[in-house]
């Protein structure tokens, strides 16, 4: 069992004859992992199972080293903020924090503080002795987040955290994200919206129908699709030139002019593409601007391996 | 953070208990119990506005009354249903209210988990019970006015009212064990907590190795006065108060035991609930 990584060894879920997830091999390394997959694909099954919210079928699940039957020691290293938008009944935005705190066995004083800090954190200080049940959308997925993070875990499992922000909001949370996963923790974050996923993720695992599709860092999950050429956008001067050289590799697929865009360039082998667009730019004199991967995105990519989009768009 | 494991563990049982009191004692749904237990009270009440100038004048049967209500409507109806409604609520009610997660997420074994909401259970469930039988007891003696009030604060009469009290507390232990685990194992455990108040009831009509399976003839076997039971009943004989102890305790222990051990294996599928 490896200490400082989420593992899964061949686990699978079935909810009676339903399918949760299958035989998922997967191993999670610190930093900001985006879990990606359309609704139902399992991402929640998948973070459940990592949280001891569910018990696998079959195989093994570790998380730093701590079988999820051990709650008493996984939960001082796992904050888990879930889907679930319910809250005890009568409970503020305080006493629920503080509630969770004194079941972790802080005392009083410590509780209140570290419930303060989190309220402070995700932005609810006005609002702490509030009920819960009349905080707006935003406020709930605030409070949970707070509830995941008040005991300083070191892994945090997020699913769907930015559901019900506003844009400010949404943009906040991603700092923070970025914030705890920079200080050395786990963070991941599950979403159905791939753009977000691409802003705020290190690596990602894709999921669809409950396998595991991809999974690691996005150019090398990019990289490993032979099946599609690989896209390069060219903003430069005199793109027509630059298109007429590049016909000449053999493995340039497609160069496109796209209006306002630049030149758009398909190739099966991005390495030689690379080199000779260098020389080709030394022999014509193009003023180059930018030269980016144009396919390079969590999208494009579960594009490619699953066929087919992601229904949540890009709200 | 530097404490001891068993301090935590303590810090997190009282947590939980207080938790559960509050929520068993002020939530909404206390409602039902509340309503329940205002049964008999309202019931006393009736009796003594309507109770006739020949009986009031006469104090000699209130405790004979008094143990007629306690055993066929206070324990075995009014104490019952209350603990069914606050025990399987202990974790049905939060599985329904789709809020067990939290506590589920927290570092806390399942077995201080169940522990924890058990002890709040038998807390709030005796505090509302043995407050409604010691009204009760008084509003008993009390239409019979002097003779009734030298009744009830006599050596006997305190001495009664401490044996039904601890009656009440033993039955909120061991139905709250027993509700507790129902809550856990099945969707709707009103159906085996009717099941079993039938078992309880028929009680006097099993034989006497039939008997010794049912919590009520342990719990009797504390009354200070004796009810008859009707011709039927198939009398055996009466359990000394230390086995009974042991039984009502044991039994307790062990279904709190085999709780936590569901516990262990509780997961979080509220579309499945």
């Amino acid at each position: 069992m490896s200490p400082d990584h989420i593992l899964f060894r061949n686990v699978s879920k079935f909810y009676g004859e339903v399918l949760g997830v299958n035989k998922v091999n997967l191993e999670v390394a610190s930093g900001l992992t985006g879990l990606v997959g359309p609704n139902g694909s399992g991402k929640s099954t998948l973070m459940h199972l990592m949280t001891g919210l569910l018990r696998p079928s079959r195989g093994e699940v570790s998380v730093l080293g701590i079988s999820p039957d051990h709650p008493e020691e996984l939960f001082r290293k796992v904050g888990y903020c879930t889907q679930y938008d319910n809250f005890p009944n009568g409970s503020t935005g305080l006493s629920f924090l503080q509630f969770a705190l004194a079941l972790h066995g802080y005392q009083k004083s410590e509780a209140d503080e570290r419930a303060w800090a989190a309220l402070a954190r995700v932005g609810l200080t006005d609002a702490a002795n509030r009920r819960i049940a009349g905080y707006s959308k935003g406020m709930r997925q605030r409070i949970k987040l707070a509830h995941a993070h008040c005991h300083d875990p070191q892994i945090l499992v997020l699913d769907e955290p930015l559901n019900g922000l506003d844009p400010m909001g949404r943009a906040e949370m991603i700092d923070l994200f970025t914030e705890l996963a920079k200080e050395g923790r786990h963070v991941i974050v599950s979403s159905h919206i791939l753009h977000e996923v691409d802003v705020i993720s290190d690596g990602v695992i894709m999921i669809h129908g409950g396998a595991i599709v991809a999974e690691g860092e996005i150019r090398e999950v990019r990289g490993e699709i032979t099946s599609h050429p690989i896209q390069v956008l060219i903003r430069c001067d005199r793109p027509h030139t630059v298109a007429s050289r590049l016909f000449e590799l053999e493995h340039i697929v497609e160069a496109r002019v796209v209006e306002d865009e630049g030149l758009l360039v398909s190739t099966r082998d991005a390495p030689d593409f690379f080199n000779k667009f260098n020389r080709i730019v030394i022999d014509t004199g193009v003023v180059v601007e930018t030269v980016a991967p144009a396919d390079e995105s969590v999208h494009a990519v579960y594009d490619y391996l699953i066929g087919e989009g992601l229904g949540g768009g890009s709200a | 953070m530097t404490n001891s494991k068993p301090l935590v563990q303590r810090r997190q049982v009282l947590t939980l208990a207080r938790h559960e009191v509050g929520r068993s004692l002020f939530s909404r749904r206390s409602l039902a119990v509340y309503l329940l237990v205002g049964m008999p009270l309202a019931l006393m009440l009736l009796r003594a506005l309507f109770m006739p100038g020949s009986m009031r004048a006469d104090a000699t049967h209130a405790t004979t009354e008094f143990a007629e209500v306690f055993h066929f409507f206070l324990l075995r109806f009014v104490v019952f249903f209350a603990n069914a409604m606050i025990f399987v609520r202990l974790f049905r009610g939060e599985i329904l209210e789709k809020s067990l997660h939290y506590t589920l997420l927290a570092p806390l074994s399942r077995t201080v988990l169940v522990i924890g909401k058990y002890l709040g259970g038998v807390v709030s469930a005796s505090l509302i019970l043995v407050l409604t039988t010691t009204l009760t007891y008084i509003l008993v003696f009390l239409p019979h006015g002097a003779a009734g009030v030298q009744l009830l604060l006599s050596g006997s009469g305190i001495a009664n009212l401490a044996s039904y009290l601890l009656i009440v507390v033993l039955a909120c232990f061991a139905y709250g064990a027993l509700f507790m685990l129902a809550g856990l194992f099945f969707k709707n455990p009103m159906v085996p907590a009717i099941l079993f108040l039938g078992w309880e009831t028929l009680t006097p009509f099993l034989p006497a190795f039939l008997k010794v399976l049912s919590f009520v003839h342990y719990l009797v076997s504390f009354a200070p006065v004796p009810v008859s039971l009707g011709a039927f009943a198939l009398l055996a004989r009466p359990v000394s108060w230390w086995i009974a102890l042991l039984a009502l305790f044991t039994t307790s222990a062990l279904l709190v035991f085999v709780a936590s051990r569901v516990a262990r294996h509780l997961e979080v599928t509220y579309s499945a609930d």
